[in-house]
């Protein structure tokens, strides 16, 4: 790797652009990732900027059991976002349908089905500070060597 | 024939602005607004079909996810159903237990609404002050009833934690900060010349647009309408002397500015729950049983309805919710959109409305 490479690794690892979308949740998990901007948690300080912006994001925080709605909606949101890019699955509903994993009900989890998950923070719902530890973990893996990696 | 609407500009499912998928369908001429409608249908799970048949300890969980951010009310309304289905009587310290933690999260939720607004609006500095006294409430109710936002603290015949003597203090303590802070943030609220800009006058419900289209809570309090408070059929808030408050209004100012005078309303009702509250046992007996009842209760965004109907061993056989931001996303879109000048204003108008998609739909 040339030093120039790792270089790149290293400031790209503390740009983070993250999305979120919520795909049939409780509402509970997507108030715990808006906790995160609170100053309390400063999710900005680790250089990590949250907007709802697929087309900039590279990290994506999917909430909730997959509701029918978002049946194909989803994929293309997905494909809106450019490369490198990962998905976090926040709370117990994107990775087994948690409450909503019951007879007669209209949710199809896990989302992993779907899209690819990179990385899982079970809880209902998990604390902003787990949120937040799971997208610091995932970060210096997302733009790693990606021009080597191409 | 004159062609009348330009665009027809689709808002969401996936904003910038919105914590949760709707899409608004605006008609425009120009900027301005002629008509909207809202498409739902993205947050479907179908909670009532699976509460149908199961025993109300798993309902109870179940109702308390219909929302995560007023879970409380769900979990409250829910409970004192089935309490009033089986008669079972409930210790008043208890039932004043149930409404500090009631009002603090209301709390919580209104100054989550007016962060969004304000958020909305681009004045980002007092969207992060709110989200940082937010926390403080969170706290609070973390160290009553041991959970921050799913914290299932209300059971039949009771409440599952006492409030210990420092709990207590540090309430008391918190309460004189957070209504401190509160009220700095209303004055900075109410004083803003460019916030007033934003707010004054745009997105106007008027007291009729507001009894046509049945809005409720803070919606309607801004419309001159406060007589449809369920607290005050609450026997534990009539015991408080609870009155609702109102504006006139009926614009966005109005809604956020009901919203920081509930807060400041809710601060007055724990302090006075934490002045009257009674020594004793925190849970009476008693199992539910069978029966139907329709229940209602106050949440943040407005009156919250339950139809239950269980069976002898306590399983819900019929269950059907009715939540409050139906009636005001109806408000929203076909009233308080319509000639709404800017783009940038439907959003914030739709957000000032306080709307809670996952309840909505279920």
């Amino acid at each position: 790797m040339t030093l120039l490479q790792s270089l790149k690794n290293i400031v790209r690892s503390k740009s983070i652009h993250v999305a979120y979308v919520d795909v049939g949740s409780c509402n509970g998990c997507d108030i715990e990732v808006l906790a995160c901007l609170a100053p309390r948690y400063d999710i900005e300080q680790y250089g990590i900027y949250v907007h709802n912006n697929p087309r900039e994001a590279d990290v994506l925080l999917v909430i909730g059991a997959y509701t029918p709605g978002w049946e194909e909606k989803l994929q293309s949101l997905w494909q809106k976002i450019p490369d490198p890019k990962v998905a976090i699955a926040i709370g117990n509903c994107p990775i087994s349908g948690c409450l909503f994993n019951r007879p007669h009900t209209l949710v199809d989890p896990p989302v992993s089905k779907h899209i690819p998950i990179a990385a899982q923070v079970p809880g209902c719902p998990p604390r902003p500070t787990e949120i937040l530890s799971a997208i610091l973990s995932v970060a210096p893996t997302v733009f790693k060597d990606f021009e080597v990696r191409k | 024939m004159k062609r009348t609407v330009d665009v027809s500009i689709p808002i969401g499912p996936v904003h910038p602005c919105w914590k949760e998928p709707a899409r608004v369908k605006c008609e425009t001429r120009g900027e301005r607004v002629i008509s909207a409608e809202v498409e739902l249908g993205y947050m479907k799970k179908g909670i009532e079909r699976i509460m149908k048949g199961r025993p109300w300890q798993e309902v109870m969980f179940l109702a308390e996810r219909v929302c995560g951010i007023c879970s409380v009310i769900h979990n409250m309304v829910f409970i004192e159903a089935l309490e009033h289905i089986s008669e079972i009587v409930v210790p008043e310290r208890a039932a004043y237990l149930r409404v500090i933690v009631n009002e603090l999260d209301r709390m919580q939720s209104h100054i989550l609404a007016n962060f969004s607004y304000c958020y909305t609006i681009e004045h980002e500095t007092l969207g992060m002050y709110l989200l940082d006294t937010r926390e403080k409430v969170m706290d609070e109710l973390e160290r009553i009833t041991g959970a921050r936002v799913t914290c299932a603290f209300i059971v039949p015949g009771g409440v599952r934690f006492d409030l210990r003597a420092e709990d207590v203090l540090h309430l008391r303590a918190s309460l004189d900060i957070l209504e401190q802070d509160i009220k700095r943030y209303t004055g900075i609220f109410e004083r803003g010349p460019m916030i007033a800009l934003r707010s004054r006058g745009v997105g106007i419900l008027t007291q009729e647009a507001a009894r046509e289209s049945c809005a409720v809570g803070p919606t309607a309090k801004a419309s001159g309408i406060a007589d449809m408070d369920r607290r005050l059929h609450h026997p534990t808030y009539q015991k408080l002397g609870f009155v609702p408050i109102s504006r006139n209004e009926g614009d966005n100012f109005a809604r956020i500015m009901v919203r920081f005078q509930e807060v400041i309303q809710s601060i007055a009702l724990i302090r006075k729950c934490l002045d009257q509250l009674p020594e004793g046992p925190i849970r009476g007996g008693g199992i539910p049983g069978a029966g139907e009842i329709a229940y209602s209760g106050e949440a943040p965004r407005g009156e919250l309805s339950y139809f239950i109907k269980t069976d002898a061993a306590g399983r819900v056989l019929e269950i059907s919710i009715q939540t409050p931001s139906i009636m005001n996303i109806e408000a929203c879109c076909h009233y308080m959109l319509k000639g709404v000048a800017s783009l940038a204003d439907v959003t914030s108008t739709f957000v000032s409305s306080d709307p809670c998609i996952a309840c909505t739909e279920r």
